[in-house]
């Protein structure tokens, strides 16, 4: 056909779509499909057709079509939301077809994005929750993720929900399963045995998803079940067995399946447990050897003497990798549990020659130190890293070397004088590390004060080990996690996911993600492997903030005092802060924290810094009133440039507004 | 002209704009024409199955012979560690079905499950606890929450009709007790010995016994009391097979295998001893189909077959 204008090419390409002869030559139909897509402008005139094909007679037309509008909202970007297209959409939730009216919920979701998505009200919920049974999986794990917005007026009415709920949790479905439960979890917010109950029955389809073929979902699945037992650690106590390793998984489940095992440990399966996981301490794999014996070690808090003689047999193999990572535990294990103080001591002697890296030498040093007067051959062994501390390569050694010597010689002075004299020398003369030699001088001007000075010092009462780690958080309730179930929050742990999740715009380009072992090791809600550099975060378009910048506090007040604040704004905020949350989100996108005032502070005060490659500094100061929602947030900039400063604005704005969202 | 090409019409079908469609692969079959052959007008339509509620099955099937087979598959799944203590084993079976039956008719079937027993009172008669069941999409929920019934309309062609977990505690069905000898820089000796643990009157077809062996080892002999034994050096196993074996029967394999004098440096890992296996006419949980019923008004026979099999799932027997 020629080229014709474009309205007449319009026409010609209708009256050909229509002619049946076109139609039903299979080749010629679809050439003419083609020449209608790639026809320029043709965005114009598709708003029709997709309008005809919504009120169809066909429901396959009609499914189409639905999805169609979502497209072109797409393609028109940031226009207005079209009104009568939205309202014909909702009526079409009433649709006969099932696939239409889950069509329908996804298309209003695109569409209404900006204000916070499809709007679910009670004649919408009751008639979504009536259609359930006759819609697939695929649409079943998405109404159900929409009925999460729905709020039931009344008591009735939300055990009236859950009753019809109740056979989706024993859905084929492992989706449509967790997406029932979470319905459930927050359904019930208020009524926590409901939680439990719903926790107990879709205990049996998790544990069948733990041991799928699918990795994914056996990955998932098994950080749900940490999330679980975090609230309810006897929950899959009785079923310990299916979370033994078997030899061809991949590394990232066995670990995941090891930490879960720790967790799960009681009277009844710890020898089991224990068993199994001696099993794995020997393994061909070191790193997953490691993992095992630090497993061992958390056990080690509850069930003491079993895992102490575990990993003294352990050390008899005198294998680097497992030695190294036994004292380790071993130095964990006598500040929590001061009763296997002994064992441990005789334990000890021999390890010395096994042990090559930094962390197990100082962890050995320490040990030493502390409890040297047990330990007959303590002052030799050190005499030897004495010897050694020329060749040695690891400052933090020789600092732990300095303190553990110098307790030792507080007790028994007779046979340490020497060696500690030698050390103090090299350190303070010869030694190139500042640190190093800074503690040399410490210890030599301590021990100038006098012995007993020393010994207040060094000897200090302990704390109580009854008050544990601070890391071991006691039980959460279900309703703090709640939310998270059945999303990517118990795998990457909730402060990444904020922050990916945040970036994933619709440019849809998110950061760089470190590699997995950091994930299969996460261990409490907020990771540490944050503190991962150099990442790339589009957020920030233009301005590209350096990592690792630190400003002392000296200076962050002189340049504060002497700049003019560039930018001042009010955000919105809720409640209390969190400092901790706050310091890492801030520090992904390599803002550092100067001060910032404890949890509950009133007024609370922050203050940060950031520089840009160019080496321009950005200075903030965050305020947040009592009794007001609102963060006041003041930033001065070290040289005048308006547009980083808008990047810089939109990035704090980004995180403080992540931030909120994670709390509520 | 004809052209030979895949059409990329069912991967839309499958997902639209990223959102999941029809998922059925007998429904998305109907949408592949390979021929280019012309279409004539009045004929092309859009499967109905696509539209329907009953979206699993086409409307005007016909078969010459109308039958039902049921196949019982039971997996049976064993972890045994290192001193032999058996650390789990379990089964689960997916029931599949296959189905050759004229229109849509309800099918309806009676299994001697343990909760149905003591609904109508059966509790004395020999009932099997099943476990976490799962059902097709074609079978009616509502009736198997009310009374334990398995109503359904069935697809056409293979499905898995069921699934279930036994929870109770399984003997594991073969037995290994091995022993390896390896004498370094010499060589390996590995004596395995397989029984078999299940009824006299069953028969285990197409047993094989996967036995790890170091990859460096080399001139392997093999002496077995029954069935051959073969050596894999890509998987770095040896794999007896048995063709045939029977119930209570206990049979003995011996291999030799020579090692290198210079020992390898990086240390292997041990894996451990896989068995595959399937018994006929037997079931670990000794469920039973009791009876098929096919709801037809037109009085057109049916007939059902019922098969059972059990066959190794996970089975894997650590050496120390």
């Amino acid at each position: 056909m020629p080229y014709l204008g474009s309205e007449d090419v319009v026409k010609e390409l209708k009256k050909a779509l229509c002619n049946p002869h076109i139609q039903a030559d299979r080749l010629r139909y679809r050439n003419v499909i083609q020449r209608v897509i790639r026809m320029p402008g043709v965005q114009e005139y598709i708003q029709q057709p997709i309008l005809n094909g919504l009120r169809d007679k066909a429901s396959y037309v009609r499914r189409v079509a639905v999805l169609g509008c979502a497209k072109m909202h797409n393609l028109h970007g940031d226009s207005e939301v079209d009104g009568a297209l939205v309202n014909e959409l909702y009526s079409l939730l009433r649709d006969q077809d099932p696939i239409v009216v889950v069509n329908c919920l996804r298309s209003l979701e695109e569409i209404l994005k900006q204000e916070g998505g499809v709007v679910i009200n009670k004649p919408i919920a009751h008639h979504l929750l009536n259609r359930m049974s006759k819609l697939d999986q695929w649409g079943q794990a998405e109404v159900l993720h929409f009925l999460l917005r729905y709020q039931p007026r009344s008591e009735e009415e939300l055990f009236d929900i859950l009753n019809l709920l109740d056979s989706f949790l024993k859905s084929s479905s492992a989706g449509v399963v967790m997406g029932a439960a979470k319905l459930f979890l927050i359904l019930a917010k208020k009524f926590p045995h409901v939680q439990t109950d719903v926790l107990v029955r879709v205990k049996g389809p998790l544990l069948a998803a733990c041991s799928s073929e699918s990795r994914e979902l056996c990955f998932a699945a098994l950080c749900h079940v940490r999330q679980i037992l975090h609230s309810l650690p006897g929950h899959f106590s009785s079923q310990y067995k299916k979370f033994f390793c078997s030899y061809s998984e991949p590394h990232y489940i066995k670990l995941q399946k090891v930490e879960v095992l720790c967790e799960l440990v009681n009277d009844e399966n710890v020898q089991q447990v224990l068993e199994e996981l001696r099993g794995y301490c020997t393994d061909v794999s070191a790193d997953f050897a490691q993992a095992a014996i630090f497993a061992i070690g958390n056990i080690a808090r509850t069930y003491t003497d079993q895992c102490v003689q575990i990993l003294t047999e352990l050390l008899e193999l005198r294998q680097e990798h497992i030695t190294t990572v036994v004292v380790q535990t071993f130095r964990d294990l006598v500040w929590l549990c001061p009763q296997c103080t002994e064992a441990v001591c005789r334990a000890l002697p021999g390890c010395e020659e096994h042990i090559q890296d930094s962390e197990g030498k100082q962890a050995l040093i320490w040990l030493l130190g502390v409890h040297g007067e047990r330990i007959p051959n303590a002052p030799y062994v050190l005499e030897d890293f004495v010897e050694n501390v020329k060749s040695e390569t690891f400052p933090a050694v020789k600092m732990e070397l300095l303190t553990a010597l110098l307790r030792l010689f507080l007790s028994r002075p007779a046979e340490c004088q020497d060696m500690l004299g030698r050390l103090l020398h090299y350190c303070i003369e010869e030694e190139k590390d500042m640190a190093v030699r800074d503690r040399g001088l410490f210890c030599y001007r301590l021990l100038l004060a006098g012995v007993d000075e020393a010994k207040r010092i060094l000897c200090s009462p302990k704390s109580d080990p009854s008050l544990r780690l601070l890391e071991d958080q006691a039980e959460r309730p279900v309703n703090s996690w709640a939310a998270d179930f059945n999303t990517l929050v118990p795998v990457y742990g909730k402060a990444r996911w904020a922050v990916i999740s945040k970036c994933q715009g619709p440019e849809r380009c998110g950061p760089e993600l470190p590699n997995t072992a950091s994930f299969a090791t996460s261990g409490p809600l907020i990771p540490q492997e944050d503190k991962e550099r150099g990442q790339d975060l589009p957020d920030s378009g233009a301005l590209m903030l350096v990592p690792d910048c630190q400003l002392t506090a000296e200076y962050f007040e002189k340049t504060w005092l002497s700049l003019q604040v560039a930018h001042q704004q009010v955000l919105p905020w809720q409640g209390a802060v969190h400092p901790d949350t706050f310091q890492m989100a801030l520090q992904v996108v390599n803002i550092q924290t100067i001060a910032m005032s404890r949890a509950g502070a009133q007024p609370w005060k922050a203050y940060l810094s950031a520089q840009d490659d160019t080496g321009c500094l950005f200075l903030t100061e965050l305020l947040l009133e009592p009794k007001t929602s609102e963060m006041q947030v003041s930033v001065k900039q070290s040289e005048a440039r308006t547009e980083t400063l808008n990047s810089f604005m939109s990035v704090l704005e980004t995180v403080i507004g992540t931030i909120g969202d994670l709390k509520s | 002209m004809r052209t030979a090409r895949i059409t990329p019409m069912p991967r839309r079908n499958l997902m639209d704009f990223g959102f999941p469609q029809t998922t059925d692969s007998k429904i998305l079959q109907e949408y592949i024409t390979q021929q280019g052959n012309k279409l004539e007008t009045g004929k092309s339509r859009v499967p109905p199955t696509v539209t329907n509620a009953v979206s699993w099955r086409s409307e005007g099937i016909k078969y010459k012979k109308n039958e039902v087979f049921i196949d019982v598959v039971e997996s049976v799944n064993l972890l045994v560690n290192a001193n032999a203590a058996c650390c789990s084993a379990r089964s689960w079976a997916p029931s599949s079905s296959r189905c050759s039956c004229r229109a849509c008719r309800s099918l309806r079937l009676g299994l001697n499950d343990r909760v149905l027993f003591e609904l109508t009172g059966r509790s004395k008669s020999k009932s099997v606890e099943l476990e976490d069941v799962k059902f097709h999409q074609c079978v009616r929920l509502s009736r198997f929450d009310n009374d334990r019934t398995i109503s359904f309309i069935p697809p056409d062609g293979d499905f898995e009709l069921m699934s279930y977990r036994l929870n109770t505690q399984v003997k594991p069905l073969i037995w290994i007790e091995s022993v390896i000898e390896k004498f370094s820089h010499s060589r390996v000796e590995i004596m395995v010995k397989a029984k078999g643990q299940f009824k006299k009157q069953s028969v285990a077809n197409g047993v094989e016994i996967s036995v790890p062996v170091p990859s460096d080892a080399d001139s392997p002999r093999f002496k077995t009391s029954v069935g051959s034994a073969k050596y894999v050096p890509e998987k770095n196993v040896v794999i007896w097979s048995i063709k045939s074996f029977p119930g209570g029967k206990e049979y003995l394999m011996r291999a030799h295998f020579g090692l290198p004098s210079v020992e390898k440096e990086e240390v292997e890992g041990r894996p451990p001893i896989g068995v595959k296996f399937e018994i006929p006419y037997f079931t670990v949980s000794g469920i039973q189909v009791r009876y098929m019923k096919i709801i037809e008004k037109s009085g057109y026979q049916a007939l059902p077959w019922v098969r059972y099999i059990t066959q190794s799932g996970d089975y894997q027997l650590r050496t120390s």
